[in-house]
């Protein structure tokens, strides 16, 4: 057992998983790399080989820096694994005044591990304002949500460049993806009225092109288009993306084609589009990563370990170097050679 | 400061180190007489590459962070800095101001071709995680090229390294060792409040990976194989600043990844 151990801690081994993780870390690069969960066979080699030496090697355990170092290495490995298990990545788009579904989430990433506790989340999107610099530079975001507070009321919160919103352990971040959303209300022929948000291509990126295409609930495809009176858009000037009062048009083509302004509706198969009003919509990054401040921590305690390593062994030989050959000429004398 | 002031001190940091890179070919100075002129050229470097980054960084409102132009002269800047300080501490490491010189001068004459014009920060990008970032990665750079430099001297004439030479190279590199874990995992940090992403495996991240497992696998070598030939050693120490150096100023530039978002 104990020779096994010893064969399983070999230092050769930590070399050999080292060279295996950078194999993998280089396939797997890019776009068209392979998948990145190949990483975790070197990595779990190396957590095997790092215990199995943490249980044997003497050199490890009793040069405290080194220890904290791999300890810390061996946390940050296997809580990497954990975070991989458990994690939640995806994203939503909110309309103003419109509350957040957890159905509407596409999911981009989601771990084994990973029990959805999305519907536990509720909150309103609240005005969007987003500063451009001359030149379409994206300047400071703000996305103020309310936040529904136990049924206690509301906490108004703000979603920034910097401001993240925690939410039931899920981070909502404001990502570059927005844009505008006209509200229409659906009559169908049995008389039941239904309003829903129609989001349009993200703005200013696609200002060119706000078209987007709609089956109604009926089935009919329709395009429509967003024809804006006033495009809010200043290339060389400063301006800010967040009026909801501007002059706007709803362009129907394909089938039943119309101009309809706010207020207005239109007979289509199977019932009536009405044209409510304009509004923003903000694209969100939603992400689940409970254990990254651990991970966080684990390692700094390696890099802590690191630094008493240095003291108690690098600082130590460098000065007995030196007291046995004291400095004269340099490393090299050049001149001499 | 105007762009064209920027310029001139850009300009004489180059000649500075010009000058210093031939002062350091001329056969007959002495090593303290090198080191003297080396200093001195650097000090001057770093002196007008530092009201430079300061004059472009009030004009513009930000550090020079983004563009090849920033990289270059932050870098050129630090690299300078962190060699004074080294070799400050480490009087043995001195001579390895022939090396370095020659490189910082290329570097300088880089900088001088390569367009200038500040591109905005993203909003998103300025967090206290960059700095931390930024400023452990030059400190493992400079670090990294004292070590490169003294490791390719040893190379070259083998006959002439001392044991505190020797020391002081190792000990050096694991204080690199260090300030690139620092930097790996304040990046991490950074990409996930600037972009929500940790790690993303993008070729600028793999090859940073990459130079660690280099550096930290060169260090456990040099236990595991304890009559590890030195060469191989001093060799592995050359190819991590190699790989480092790409990092730094190939593969950002080759990538649009971090620039992503901007609209
Ligand atoms: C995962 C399996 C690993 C094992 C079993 C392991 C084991 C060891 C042992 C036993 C030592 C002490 C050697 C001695 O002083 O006699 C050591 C030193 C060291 N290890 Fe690891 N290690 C592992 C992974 C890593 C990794 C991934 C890195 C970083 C890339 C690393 C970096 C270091 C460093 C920097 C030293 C100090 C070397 C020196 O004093 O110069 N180790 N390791």
């Amino acid at each position: 057992m104990m020779q096994l151990l010893k064969k399983m801690a070999s230092l050769r081994l930590s070399l050999a998983g080292m060279a295996a993780l950078a194999v993998v870390a280089v396939a797997a690069a890019g776009r068209n790399g392979i998948d990145t969960a190949y990483a975790a066979i070197p990595i779990g080699v190396l957590i095997v080989n790092l215990l199995a030496a943490l249980a044997t090697n003497r050199s490890l355990r009793t040069q405290t820096g080194l220890l904290v170092f791999h300890v810390g290495l061996l946390l940050v490995f296997l809580l990497a694994g954990l975070t991989v298990l458990s994690r939640f990545d995806g994203h939503v788009e909110v309309v103003q005044g419109g509350e957040f579904a957890a159905q509407a989430v596409e999911i981009e990433e989601q771990g084994w591990l990973h029990s959805g506790r999305l519907d536990r989340v509720h909150f309103v999107q609240g005005p969007i304002r987003v500063d451009y610099l001359p030149g379409l530079r994206r300047g400071a975001t703000r996305s103020a949500i309310e936040v529904a507070n136990g049924g206690v009321g509301v906490e108004p919160l703000t979603i920034g460049d910097r401001d993240t919103a925690v939410l039931g352990g899920y981070r909502f971040a404001a990502t570059f993806n927005k844009g505008f959303a006209v509200i229409v209300g659906w009559q169908g022929h049995d008389g039941r009225v239904q309003y829903g948000s129609i989001h349009f291509p993200s703005y200013p990126e696609n200002d060119w092109n706000q078209r987007i295409d709609w089956t109604t609930p009926a089935g009919e495809a329709l395009v429509l288009e967003l024809q804006l009176g006033e495009p809010p858009i200043r290339p060389n000037e400063t301006w800010t993306l967040g009026r909801t009062d501007l002059p706007f048009t709803l362009r129907v083509t394909g089938g039943s084609d119309a101009v309809l302004a706010a207020g207005e509706s239109l007979a289509v198969a199977g019932g009536h589009v009405s044209v409510e009003a304009l509004r923003l919509w903000m694209g969100y990054r939603v992400d689940y990563l409970p254990l990254l401040p651990w991970m966080l921590a684990a390692a700094f305690l390696a890099i802590g370990g690191l630094a008493l390593h240095y003291r108690s062994h690098y600082l130590r030989l460098a000065k007995s170097a030196q007291r046995s050959h004291p400095v004269k000429g340099g490393m090299l004398d050049v001149t001499a050679a | 400061m105007s762009p064209l002031l920027e310029r001139y001190a850009v300009m004489v940091a180059v000649a500075l180190l010009a000058t210093g890179t031939v002062a350091g070919l001329i056969p007959s100075t002495s090593d303290t007489t090198r080191h003297r002129i080396a200093t001195g050229a650097l000090a001057g470097v770093v002196a007008a590459l530092g009201i430079a980054i300061a004059g472009r960084w009030l004009r513009e409102s930000q550090g020079p962070f983004l563009t090849m132009y920033d990289v270059l002269l932050s870098n050129t800047f630090s690299l300078g800095l962190v060699f004074i300080v080294a070799t400050g501490v480490s009087e043995v490491l001195r001579p390895t101001s022939r090396i370095v010189l020659p490189l910082l001068f290329g570097m300088g004459v880089w900088l001088t071709m390569v367009p200038a014009e500040a591109v905005p920060l993203p909003a998103t990008f300025d967090n206290p995680w960059l700095w931390v970032h930024v400023l452990s990665g030059k400190v493992f750079l400079g670090l990294c090229l004292v070590c490169a430099a003294a490791a390719v001297m040893q190379l070259a004439s083998p006959g002439d390294a001392s044991e505190d030479g020797n020391a002081a190279l190792w000990s050096m590199y694991f204080i690199a060792f260090m300030a690139h874990t620092v930097m790996l995992v304040a990046g991490a940090a950074w990409a996930h409040t600037a972009w929500g992403r940790f790690w993303s495996w993008d070729g600028l991240e793999v090859s940073t990976l990459l130079t660690w497992l280099l550096i930290g696998g060169t260090l456990h070598a040099r236990v595991t194989f304890r009559t590890m030939q030195e060469r191989v050693a001093l060799g592995l120490v050359v190819g991590s600043f190699v790989l480092a150096f790409l990092t730094f100023f190939g593969l950002p530039f080759l990538s649009i990844g971090p620039h992503k978002g901007f609209v």
